[in-house]
């Protein structure tokens, strides 16, 4: 009996088959293994927070071999983290990783969640993106491209799999790390470029001022007054003695109402500038000193590791 | 959206699947396996202490039209939780065994069963995995994203096209759990038969002779089972068979299994826990080979 169910059925078995040698078992945490995508030549991504350890990691691969890898980098903020497995080759059902560029994920299209299990070989998890936004920064700081959920169960080990689409597209990466609610696909894009910066340094650079700062709102006076467009801007609140910002002359109780040329309202217009690779770069920022305008040259540094 | 799916495979799928109560132990479902009465199901269901080819006045299957009857325990291996039952009834609609070993990974499966005594109940998913589950040894379940509830044991697990690939018999971490139903057709066909001893055992802590070991303390014994014949009591405690330690209790289930009648020698305490004595079981085989 050939029906519409069984040729759905037919579909998703085979995009399983078509993409599960490409996902792997990580082992790299106590009890639970998670899974990884091979993502590039020799490079396999994992959703970071299921690295646990950063020595005597293991992956468990499509033809049943377990074999070491290498930590290259990680990433907390975007949950993402890559590591390498020696002469193992390129990615076999998708040779390049391109984000779905010009056709947006729509909310309502099926995925499938593909992991591996080193007991019983590829698993995967069917559901529906159940929401889609644009760029979004998660709790741990990091700034993915699109919010995509899933609602797909994520399993244990679901972490760090792959999220396909129908049409055999990859959507990104499943965590089940950056959001209480539900599980989370880290676009293709945002791992795309995380990656870059892992295989590079190892870590995500970025860009730093040395300042603590405390959001707060620019009376209505001194707008008029200095023809200012904030609403708000944040206060410099303590100084990283020696940091970009002190070298530049920042004093304390100065407010930070633009960048280069853009307005600043808030602390997350802060971070924004902090990751656009302005590393190195001087950037004109634009103050309230005294209830007078001011403005100082700040170099952007980069955020030391902790 | 109009096509052949869910709703008629669905359908075609309640009327193989029944309702099988074993009165102490609950309700589960049951698999028609063939017109003339056989019905598969899990040996959980049908609970411990029934002997193959004894009738058990506590078992009854009832039919999704309604109907009642009373069933009897043909066969069953608990290695694998399955059992076969017959009942008095003709013209009943088999269903279709698939072959579990071509079933891949991403299939939609349909599951249908009589969870907490609901009948008839259906939930869809995927194949999430095929093979080991960690903790569960080394058989091979299919592992579907399915809702399953107490209820649903026994009932078939089916894929798109209506072909049972499963028997739903336990849930995992929200995944359901089916014994592959190649392991059905190999108990129809008698390769996996397992004696029954009759008795209910549980694990408890020996101390013989200075050394702390696995003991199997039978809870029960069943009228009419091999180990009544046997003069077991309740309260003996199994410690060996054919002079081996017993492990775990796979080790009893394992010596079960087989086809041909035979005798089995169990080493057992009973009051002294340093006197080991030995007792010859005959075990007997019902032949079971559903055509």
């Amino acid at each position: 009996m050939e029906n519409a169910m069984v040729s759905l059925s037919n579909e998703l078995a085979k995009l399983v088959e078509r993409f599960q040698p490409d996902v792997v078992a990580v082992h790299a945490r106590p009890h639970y293994p998670s899974s990884g995508v091979l993502w590039r030549p020799d490079i396999i991504v994992t959703a970071d927070h299921t690295v646990r350890r950063e020595e005597d990691i293991q992956v468990t691969l499509s033809d049943g071999r377990t074999v070491d890898a290498a930590l290259v980098g990680r990433d907390p903020g975007s949950d993402v983290a890559a590591l390498r497995v020696k002469d193992l080759g390129a990615p076999i059902a998708h040779p390049t990783t391109e984000a779905r560029g010009s056709d947006p994920v729509k909310t309502g299209e099926l995925a499938l969640v593909l992991g591996r299990s080193p007991d019983s070989g590829p698993n995967a998890g069917l559901g529906i993106i159940s929401a889609v936004s644009g760029p979004w920064r998660t709790w741990r700081g990091g700034r993915l491209d699109h919010y995509i959920r899933l609602d797909a169960t994520l399993f244990p080990n679901s972490s760090g799999g792959m999220v396909v689409d129908c049409r055999g597209q990859i959507l990104g990466i499943a965590t089940s790390a950056l959001s209480r609610i539900a599980g989370l696909a880290i676009p293709a894009s945002s791992v795309n470029r995380v990656m870059d910066g892992l295989l590079d340094k190892g870590y995500v650079a970025r860009g730093y001022f040395g300042i603590g700062v405390q959001p707060v709102a620019v009376p209505e006076a001194l707008r008029e007054k200095l023809s200012l467009p904030n609403q708000s801007g944040v206060m410099v609140v303590s100084i990283e003695p020696g940091g970009p910002a002190d070298r530049a002359g920042v004093v304390l109780g100065d407010i930070v109402v633009g960048l280069g040329d853009t307005s600043l309202e808030g602390i997350e217009d802060l971070q924004s500038f902090s990751d656009s690779g302005a590393i190195g770069k001087p950037v004109k920022a634009r103050l309230i000193r005294a209830g007078a305008a001011a403005e100082v040259m700040i170099t952007v540094g980069e955020r030391p590791a902790r | 959206m109009s096509f052949t799916g869910f709703g008629e495979v669905a359908e075609r799928l309640r009327r193989s699947t029944v309702q099988v109560a074993s009165g102490r132990r609950g309700l589960g479902s049951g698999i028609v396996v063939k017109s003339d009465g056989f019905i598969a199901t899990n040996a959980h269901v049908v609970g411990p202490v029934v002997a193959p080819g004894v009738d058990n006045p506590g078992l009854s299957v009832q039919l999704p039209d309604g109907s009642s009857f009373p069933g009897r325990l043909e066969a069953r291996n608990t290695r694998r939780d399955l059992a076969l039952l017959r009942i008095p009834a003709l013209n009943l609609t088999p269903a279709t065994l698939g072959d579990s070993d071509d079933l891949r990974v991403g299939e939609l499966v349909m599951a249908v069963g009589n969870p907490l005594g609901f009948m008839g109940a259906v939930t869809t998913g995927i194949v999430h995995a095929i093979g080991r589950r960690p903790g569960l040894g080394p058989t091979k379940w299919i592992q579907a994203e399915v809702q399953l509830a107490p209820g649903n044991s026994g009932g078939p697990l089916a894929d798109a096209r209506g072909n049972v690939v499963g028997m739903n018999t336990m849930v995992a971490e929200g995944l359901g759990l089916a014994v592959p139903s190649n392991a059905v057709a190999r108990l129809l066909a008698g390769e996996l038969q397992q004696a029954s001893l009759g008795v209910v055992v549980r694990g408890v802590p020996v101390r013989t002779r200075g050394a702390e070991r696995l003991g199997l303390a039978v809870l029960d014994v069943a009228t009419g089972g091999a180990a009544e014949f046997a003069s077991l009591r309740a309260g003996d405690i199994l410690v060996g068979i054919e002079g081996r330690d017993l492990r775990s209790l796979d080790d009893l289930e394992g010596a079960l299994e087989g086809n041909q009648e035979r005798v089995l020698r169990v080493q057992f305490v009973r009051g002294d826990p340093n006197k080991i004595r030995s007792v010859a079981i005959r075990l007997h085989c019902p032949e079971v080979a559903v055509a």
